[in-house]
């Protein structure tokens, strides 16, 4: 009997080991939008821009960022980061993107798991959307949404990303400068 | 053991047989595919850096700039390949999606894209991949505009890539120019 089940346990460890593997990077990469609907822009555009770091290059840049102030601010927020997407793109004329286009990004982010934060602000011209994704009432995900008549930017970043230290971020890593002004410590509404 | 042994010649078989898996086992030159793959789609053909040049170019004293200054060299010493395309038309006819579809075809298997910009108006475009070996990244960049192309790969200490990765969009440039005046 115990040779049974010894030998059950031996087959059951690694299928829920497999299934709770899977179930956690699933939750992880469910922050992750799919921007592929976007490839096409690059063809258009006079500028694209796509930057996708994933969380080893993370990792890595946070253990080897150097120890100035703003090098360990810029340390201390991206540590724990999973992942940071940006898809930007400039155009001469204005209409070279579509609305659908940008729906094909909004319907993902009407999932319940996002909320728009309200009140976010650009100083820059054009429409600007904040999402945050809350898993288990942490944030586990951010989204960007900058659409002008000449640009259309989306920014994903994965992970626990502090919100009133989004702007820390900008011109680095990828991340334009979006001008994002807003409720710092705006709570999310539905 | 005669079991054993029919197991491992099957799965040694297999393995031969299986289109792919050969190679696969076979170190990829994609370094390698990348410059062919520029030759084949824009229909050029790379040069060897003449020696004069090199000289040049080592006698120059410009150095990468990178965020917060200068960096005299950022690629580990011995790393670097270098291919460059000069006085040739690269014009992707509007098929600029294209070319970038099969560049990460052709490589993407080993390296993840990190950071890709592009100018369809001003037929410019620059690729940076990476690929982690060991402790260190390789890091491969390919850079093309109207009449010129230049194709880089390198490896970089994690503290290197570190403090590139800060400005990204400044990364493929520095790198290049890191590549192209230092005598590795």
């Amino acid at each position: 009997m115990k040779t049974l089940f010894q030998t059950a346990l031996k087959f059951v460890s690694p299928s829920l080991l497999l299934l709770v593997t899977v179930a956690v990077s699933a939750s992880a990469q469910d922050a992750r939008l799919q921007l592929t609907n976007l490839d096409y822009l690059a063809g258009k555009a006079s500028q694209t821009v796509n930057v996708d770091i994933d969380e080893k290059v993370l990792h890595v840049t946070a253990n080897f960022l150097g120890n100035g102030s703003d090098e360990k601010e810029v340390k201390a927020l991206i540590n724990g980061l999973k992942g940071i997407y940006v898809r930007s793109f400039e155009f001469e004329r204005e209409g070279e993107y579509t609305p659908a286009d940008v729906e094909a990004i909004r319907a993902q982010l009407k999932n319940s798991a996002w909320t728009r934060i309200v009140g976010v602000v650009s100083r820059k011209e054009g429409n600007i959307e904040v999402y945050l994704m809350l898993t288990n009432n942490q944030i586990s995900g951010l989204a960007v949404l900058a659409v002008e008549p000449k640009e259309l930017t989306v920014v994903n970043i994965i992970g626990p990303v502090d919100l009133a230290k989004l702007a820390t971020l900008e011109d680095q890593f990828g991340i334009p400068d979006l001008g994002i002004e807003g409720p710092a410590k705006s709570k999310p509404r539905e | 053991m005669k079991t054993r042994l029919t197991i491992v010649t099957l799965l040694a078989t297999l393995v031969l047989s299986v289109p792919g898996a050969s190679s696969a086992i076979v170190a990829r030159d994609d370094f390698g595919e990348a410059v062919k793959l520029i030759e084949q789609f824009y229909h050029v053909k790379h040069q060897s850096l003449p020696l004069l040049a090199k000289a040049t170019m080592k006698a120059a004293t410009t150095a990468a700039r990178i965020k917060g200054g200068e960096y005299r060299k950022l690629a580990e010493a011995g790393s670097v390949k270098v291919v460059f395309f000069e006085n040739q038309e690269f014009n992707s006819r509007g098929d600029m999606t294209r070319f970038r579809a099969s560049l990460v075809n052709a490589v993407g298997n080993t390296w993840s894209p990190l950071i890709q910009t592009l100018s369809a108006t001003e037929e410019s475009q620059t690729y940076i991949f990476l690929r982690q070996a060991s402790e260190k990244f390789n890091v491969l960049v390919v850079t093309i505009e109207r009449h010129e192309a230049v194709v880089v790969q390198v490896n970089l200490k994690p503290a290197t890539l570190a403090m590139l990765l800060k400005d990204p969009n400044e990364m493929g440039k520095a790198i290049t120019d890191d590549a192209t005046t230092n005598d590795n």
